[in-house]
C-alpha cells in the first residue's frame, strides 16, 4: 500500500530545471512547511515507538525501577504467559463475532433503505446516530439496559416468558452482549458506506437486465452484490483491523470479567502496565500485539496489489 | 538515539532524548491544569473508594468538616472500588500531581509504598493535630508502617463478622441468658446451629454469597485458615508457604456449610445479603459494611465475630487509612491533609454507623459508642484482625483474590477436591513470587 | 480505521461531490416494499429503543428508576431532577468544558500542521520528500493503543501527566488527514498558484490566499472528523489524566463515581447530556458528515 502511494506522489506544479537556486529554495520552503507536522510526528509518534522497544527489553516499572535491560525476557515470558493467549483469543472471538453481524447487517440495511422509501433522512440519521456517541454513552447506556432487574432488555424478553438473564455477569452471555452492543454502536457507518456504493451502482445496469428480464433478486445476486464486493473488502479489513484493537466498551461494561472471558488483548496491556505496574512487560505485549497488526496489514496490501492488478 | 538512558521518574528534569527539549518549551506555556474551583479557602484534594451505603456517610462527614471552615475546603473523588481505584491512584503518584490526601486499604500498602508512590506521614505533624501511636489498638497502627516508615493512618478495621437474626436464633434455641448467641467452638457445633436455624426458617440456616467473588471466598477461608493458627507467607523469590492440611480443613468447613441446608449451594453475594435481609436465614457471613442495610431493613438482628471453632480467635479485616499519594511538590494543602485526617478521626463515630469499627481508640472507648448495637458487640475484632499475607500483589481489590476465585470456586461447588484446587491456586501464586517484585 | 483511507484512496477527495443524498430511486408500492418498509421499521425502532429508554430513565426519580417491577412510564410521573442534581454537582459542565477545549485545540493544531504539511506534499518539490511521505503514510497502520506505554512514561518526563497539554499534544498527528488534504491540493487548478506566484508572492502568501480559501470544504470535512474523534477519543484521555477536574466528558463519566452508590436516574442524565452536543454537530453537519464517510471511508473506530 505504501509504496502504491509512494509511486503516485510525483507532484504536479513543480516546473523541473530552474537550476540550483529553485532547487534550494525548494528544501528550504517544502521543509519550512512540512517542519510543525514533522516534529509532532517525530516527538509523539517516531519516538515513541523506538522508545517503547527500548522499553520493552527492560524490566521497567511504573514507579520508576528496572529500568536496566534484560533483553528479550519479556518476550518470552509472554510468549508463555496463559492470561496473554486468553486474552488474545477474546480478541479474536471478539472479532469474529463482530465482524459478520456488522457485514451482514450494515447490507441489509443499506439495501433496504436504497429501495427507495420515503423517509430516507430519518433512516439514516437513526441508524447512525449511535455512532456519534462516546463510547462511555454507550456503555451508560447498555449497562443500564443489560440490567439483569431492572433492565429494558430482560423487561421485553419477560413477555415472552424468558426467565431474567444476567448479560454481562454471566460467562455466558457476556461476550454476546458486548458484540450486540457494538453492533448497534457502529453499524452506521458500513451501512452509510454501502448505501454510498449502491448508489454509485449505474442505473443503466439495472434497466439491461430488467430488459433481459431478470427479476429483483437476479438483480440482486448477479449485479448489486458483486458490485459492492470492493466496498465489502473494505469494510471487512476496517472492521478486523477496529475488532482487533478494542478495549473501550469491554472495559466500560465488564472490566473484561466475568473471570476474563471478555478481556481484550488491549485492556491486558493497560492492566499489566498501569494496574499491575509492569510497564516493561506491557510493552513487550504491545509490540507483539503491534507484529500481528503489522502482519494483517501486509497481508491487506498484498491483496489490494493483486486485486488491483488483476 | 536509543542510547540515551530514559529518564527515571526519581529524574523527572532529565531529558528524554532530544525530544523532551520541544516538550519542555511546550510546558513552559503551560495551560497547566489549575484546579482550585471555590474562591477563598484553597481546595484540598480527597480520593475514595467508597460508594453506597459508605460513600453516603463519608460524604456527610466530609461535609460536616468543610462546614467548620478549617481553612480549606475538602473536594471529594469518588473512584470505582477495586483496580480501577488502585491503578488511577498509582498513576496519579507517579504523575506527581497526586490528591493530598487518599483512603488506601492497609493490605494495599505494601504495594505502593516501596516504589515511591506514597509519601511519609510525619508523626510530629501527626503529633500536633492529636494522633498518636497510644490512641490506636495496636495491630492496627503497626500494619500502617512499611520499612519501618509510617505510610498510613488507619480510619477503622473491617472485619469479617458473623450475623444473626435474633428471632431465629431464639426459635432454634440457640440463644443465652443476655440475649446473645451461645459460643460455637467447633465445626460440628456450626452445623449443628445452621441445621436448628435451617429448621426454623424453613429455608436455609445461613447466607454466604461467594459466586464469582472471590474477596467473600477468601475472607472466610482465610478467617477459618488463621483459627488454626496456620501461617501463609509469601517471600518474594521464593515458593509460598502454605499449610495445606489447614488449608483443606477450612475448606472442607465452606463445602459442608454449602450443603443446601444449612446454607444454599451457591449464590452470589447480593443474594446472600437479600437472603438474610428477607427473614429466609438464620445468620450471614460478611463485612461490617452490611450492618446498615439490615438495620435499614428493620431487621430484628445482632452480630458477633466469627465463631470461633478451631483453636485460636482469628478474623479477617482490612482496614480503610489514609495516604499520602507522592506529589513532587507538596504545598500548603498537603498540611492542610494532616488537619482534615485528625478531624476525621475524631468524627469517626459517625463512620462506626457504616458499621466500621473505628481506629481511633477515644471513639471506641466512648459511652456514645458502647450504645451502637450491633457494632460493639464485634468490637472485640480489633485484637484478632487478621489481614491478608504481605505481598506487592495481595490486598483488597487485588487479583491475588482473583486468583482464589478461580481456582477455589469449582472447589466450593463441589466439583474440585479441595487439595487440587489448592494446589492450583499456590501454583499461580508461586509463578508471581518467581518474578522480580515489579514495585 | 485509518488504513481504510488509504485503501479507498481512489474514492477520495474528488468524489466530494458524490450523489450520496440527491440520488433516488423511483419508489413504487409493490408487495415488497411493504414488507421492506416493515422490517425497516422494526429495525429503526430497535435502534431508537436504547435513546428512548435511557431518556425515560433520566426523566424519571431515582426510586422510581430503580422500582420493581419494572416500567416504563414513572409512577410519579416525570421529573428534571436527574439533570438538575447531575448539573448542579459541577461534574459534567466542567467535564464538557475540559473536552470543548481539548478537542477545539486538537482540531485547530491538527488541521494547520497536516494542511500545510499536505501542501508541500502537493506542491513543493523538496529533498527528501518522498520518503518523508511514505513514512508518514506508513505510520497509518500503528495503532495508537500500542503507545500508551512509552507515551505515558514520555508524559512523564515532560511532566505533562494531569494537564491539558498532556490531553492534547499526543492526539494531533493524523497521518490520514495530511493524505486526504494531499489529495485534495493535488487538484487544485495550478494556474491560480503560478498567476500569484508570477507577480511575486511567496510560497506561505500563495497558500494561505488562493489555496485555503478554495479548501473550505475539505478543510470543514476533516475539522469535523477530527473534532468528532478528539471529542469521542477515551483511552489516550484516560491513561493520561487521574485529576477529575481535567477530565474529558467520556474520561469523567467512566472514572468517577457517585458516593451514593449507583444513580439510575441521574447516570442516563449525564450519558444523554454528554451525547447532546455531538448529536446536535450532527443535525447541523449532517451533510457534510455522511458524506465524509462515503467518500473517504474514515472516521471512528
Amino acid at each position: 500500500m505504501t509504496t502504491a502511494l509512494a509511486n503516485q506522489t510525483a507532484a504536479p506544479g513543480t516546473t523541473p530545471g530552474r537550476g540550483p537556486s529553485r532547487k534550494a529554495q525548494n528544501n528550504l520552503s517544502g521543509w519550512a512547511f512540512v517542519a510543525p507536522f514533522t516534529a509532532f510526528f517525530a516527538v509523539f509518534l517516531v519516538w515513541p515507538i523506538i522508545y517503547g522497544f527500548y522499553m520493552s527489553l527492560t524490566g521497567s516499572s511504573l514507579s520508576g525501577s528496572g529500568q536496566e535491560v534484560i533483553g528479550f525476557a519479556n518476550y518470552a515470558e509472554a510468549f508463555g504467559d496463559p492470561d496473554m493467549w486468553h486474552s488474545f483469543g477474546n480478541t479474536v472471538l471478539f472479532t469474529v463475532l463482530s465482524t459478520i453481524p456488522l457485514v451482514v447487517v450494515s447490507l441489509i440495511l443499506a439495501l433496504l433503505v436504497n429501495t427507495g422509501l420515503p423517509g430516507q433522512w430519518l433512516w439514516r440519521l437513526s441508524f447512525f446516530l449511535p455512532f456519534l456517541l462516546a463510547s462511555t454513552v454507550v456503555s451508560l447506556f447498555w449497562t443500564w439496559m443489560y440490567n439483569p432487574q431492572l433492565g429494558m432488555i430482560n423487561d421485553v424478553l419477560a413477555n415472552f416468558g424468558v426467565e431474567p438473564i444476567s448479560w454481562l455477569q454471566d460467562e455466558k452471555y457476556a461476550m454476546v452482549s458486548v458484540v450486540i452492543t457494538t453492533v448497534w454502536w457502529t453499524v452506521g457507518f458500513n451501512f452509510l458506506l454501502y448505501l454510498a456504493a449502491l448508489q454509485n451502482i449505474p442505473e443503466q445496469q439495472y434497466e439491461a437486465a430488467s430488459l433481459d428480464g431478470a427479476g429483483g433478486w437476479r438483480q440482486l445476486i448477479s449485479i448489486t452484490i458483486p458490485q459492492l464486493g470492493p466496498t465489502t473488502v473494505l469494510i471487512l479489513i476496517l472492521q478486523i483491523l477496529a475488532s482487533l484493537k478494542v478495549f473501550d466498551q469491554i472495559y466500560q461494561m465488564t472490566q473484561g470479567g466475568p473471570s476474563g472471558v471478555t478481556r481484550p488483548i488491549v485492556e491486558y496491556i493497560y492492566e499489566t502496565g498501569f494496574t499491575g505496574f509492569r510497564l516493561g512487560y506491557a510493552a513487550a505485549i504491545s509490540y507483539i500485539f503491534f507484529a500481528i497488526i503489522v502482519v494483517i496489514s501486509l497481508i491487506q496490501a498484498w491483496v489490494n496489489s493483486r486485486r488491483s492488478a488483476a | 538515539m536509543s542510547e540515551a538512558v530514559p529518564a527515571t521518574i526519581s529524574r523527572r528534569n532529565l531529558l528524554l532524548g532530544g525530544a523532551a527539549l520541544a516538550g519542555g518549551a511546550l510546558t513552559a506555556g503551560a495551560l497547566a491544569g489549575c484546579s482550585t474551583t471555590a474562591a477563598g479557602a484553597e481546595t484540598m484534594q480527597y480520593w475514595h473508594l467508597m460508594s453506597g451505603g459508605d460513600g453516603i456517610v463519608m460524604g456527610d462527614m466530609v461535609k460536616a468538616i468543610n462546614a467548620r471552615h478549617l481553612g480549606f475546603q475538602t473536594q471529594q473523588t469518588v473512584l470505582a472500588w477495586g483496580p480501577p481505584y488502585y491503578t488511577k491512584l498509582a498513576m496519579a503518584s507517579v504523575g506527581g500531581r497526586a490528591p493530598d490526601v487518599a483512603i488506601m486499604h492497609a493490605t494495599r500498602v505494601a504495594g505502593y509504598a516501596p516504589g515511591g508512590l506514597l509519601d511519609v506521614w510525619d508523626q510530629d505533624l501527626l503529633a500536633e493535630v492529636g494522633i498518636t501511636q497510644d490512641k490506636f489498638p495496636e495491630r492496627i497502627w503497626k500494619k500502617g508502617f512499611t520499612d519501618d516508615k509510617l505510610y498510613a493512618v488507619a480510619l477503622d478495621s473491617h472485619p469479617f463478622i458473623f450475623m444473626y437474626n435474633t428471632d431465629v436464633a431464639d426459635k432454634a434455641g440457640l440463644l443465652g441468658s443476655n440475649g446473645q448467641l451461645r459460643p460455637i467452638s467447633s465445626p460440628d457445633e456450626l452445623y449443628e446451629a445452621g441445621r436448628k436455624m435451617a429448621e426454623a426458617t424453613g429455608v436455609h440456616g445461613f447466607s454466604y454469597g461467594f459466586l464469582g467473588d472471590g474477596a467473600q471466598m477468601w475472607r472466610m477461608f482465610y478467617t477459618f485458615y488463621r483459627q488454626q493458627n496456620a501461617d501463609f507467607v509469601l517471600t518474594q523469590g521464593s515458593k509460598a508457604q502454605v499449610d495445606m492440611d489447614a488449608a483443606v480443613k477450612a475448606l472442607e468447613v465452606m463445602r459442608t456449610i454449602l450443603d443446601g441446608k444449612i446454607a444454599a449451594k451457591s449464590g452470589d453475594y447480593g443474594t446472600a445479603v437479600a437472603e438474610f435481609a428477607g427473614g429466609h436465614s438464620g445468620a450471614l457471613f460478611t463485612g461490617v459494611w452490611e450492618t446498615p442495610t439490615m438495620i435499614t431493613a428493620k431487621l430484628p438482628f445482632d452480630a458477633m465475630t466469627i465463631p470461633t471453632i478451631f483453636d485460636t480467635p482469628a478474623a479477617y479485616a482490612d482496614s480503610h487509612t489514609f495516604v499520602l499519594p507522592h506529589q513532587s511538590t507538596p504545598g500548603q494543602t498537603r498540611k492542610d491533609a494532616y488537619k482534615f485526617v485528625a478531624a476525621m478521626l475524631k468524627s469517626s463515630l459517625k463512620w462506626a454507623g457504616a458499621g466500621h469499627i473505628p481506629a481511633f481508640s477515644p471513639i471506641v472507648d466512648s459511652a456514645e459508642y458502647k450504645k451502637l448495637v450491633p457494632q460493639s458487640h464485634y468490637a472485640n475484632a480489633a485484637d484478632i484482625i487478621n489481614y491478608d499475607p504481605v505481598a506487592w500483589f495481595t490486598g483488597s481489590g487485588s487479583n491475588f483474590q482473583n486468583y482464589f476465585a478461580e481456582n477455589i470456586q469449582n472447589v466450593l461447588l463441589g466439583q474440585v477436591e479441595p487439595k487440587v484446587g489448592m494446589e492450583g491456586f499456590i501454583a499461580r501464586i508461586n509463578s508471581l513470587l518467581a518474578q522480580p517484585n515489579p514495585v | 480505521m485509518s488504513t481504510a483511507t488509504a485503501t479507498a484512496e481512489g474514492t477520495a477527495a474528488e468524489e466530494a461531490a458524490s450523489p450520496v443524498l440527491s440520488r433516488r430511486r423511483p419508489f413504487k408500492v409493490r408487495p415488497l416494499s411493504i414488507l421492506a418498509i416493515a422490517i425497516l421499521v422494526i429495525l429503526a425502532i430497535c435502534w431508537l429503543l436504547p435513546f428512548v429508554w435511557s431518556v425515560l430513565t433520566s426523566l424519571k426519580s431515582e426510586t422510581d428508576a430503580a422500582a420493581t417491577p419494572v416500567t416504563w412510564w414513572p409512577a410519579n410521573g416525570f421529573t428534571f431532577d436527574a439533570y438538575a442534581k447531575v448539573i448542579q454537582d459541577g461534574n459534567i459542565p466542567r467535564w464538557v468544558w475540559n473536552s470543548l477545549l481539548t478537542s477545539v485545540a486538537i482540531t485547530v493544531i491538527t488541521v494547520a500542521i497536516a494542511s500545510l504539511a499536505g501542501y508541500a506534499f502537493s506542491r513543493i518539490d523538496f529533498a527528501g520528500r518522498r520518503w518523508l511521505f511514505a513514512a508518514i503514510i506508513g505510520s497509518i497502520i500503528i495503532p495508537p493503543q500500542i503507545l500508551i506505554v512509552p507515551l505515558f512514561r514520555q508524559m512523564l518526563a515532560f511532566n505533562m501527566v494531569d494537564t491539558y497539554w498532556g490531553i492534547i499534544l499526543p492526539q494531533v498527528i493524523a497521518p490520514v488527514m495530511v493524505f486526504i488534504l494531499k489529495k485534495f491540493f493535488d487538484q487544485v487548478p495550478i494556474e491560480l498558484e503560478e498567476a500569484a506566484r508570477v507577480d511575486g508572492a511567496n510560497r506561505l502568501r500563495v497558500f494561505l490566499q488562493i489555496v485555503l480559501p478554495l479548501s473550505r470544504p475539505i478543510l470543514a470535512a476533516v475539522s469535523i472528523f477530527v473534532f468528532i474523534g478528539a471529542w469521542n477519543n477515551f483511552l489516550w484521555p484516560f491513561v493520561v489524566t487521574n485529576n477529575a477536574n481535567l477530565m474529558t466528558l467520556p474520561v469523567g463519566l467512566q472514572t468517577v463515581k457517585s458516593a451514593y452508590g449507583i444513580q439510575y436516574a441521574q447516570n442516563m442524565a449525564s450519558a444523554i447530556l454528554a451525547a447532546l452536543p455531538l448529536i446536535v454537530v450532527f443535525l447541523f453537519f449532517q451533510k457534510q458528515i455522511i458524506k465524509g464517510v462515503a467518500t473517504t471511508g474514515f472516521g471512528g473506530t
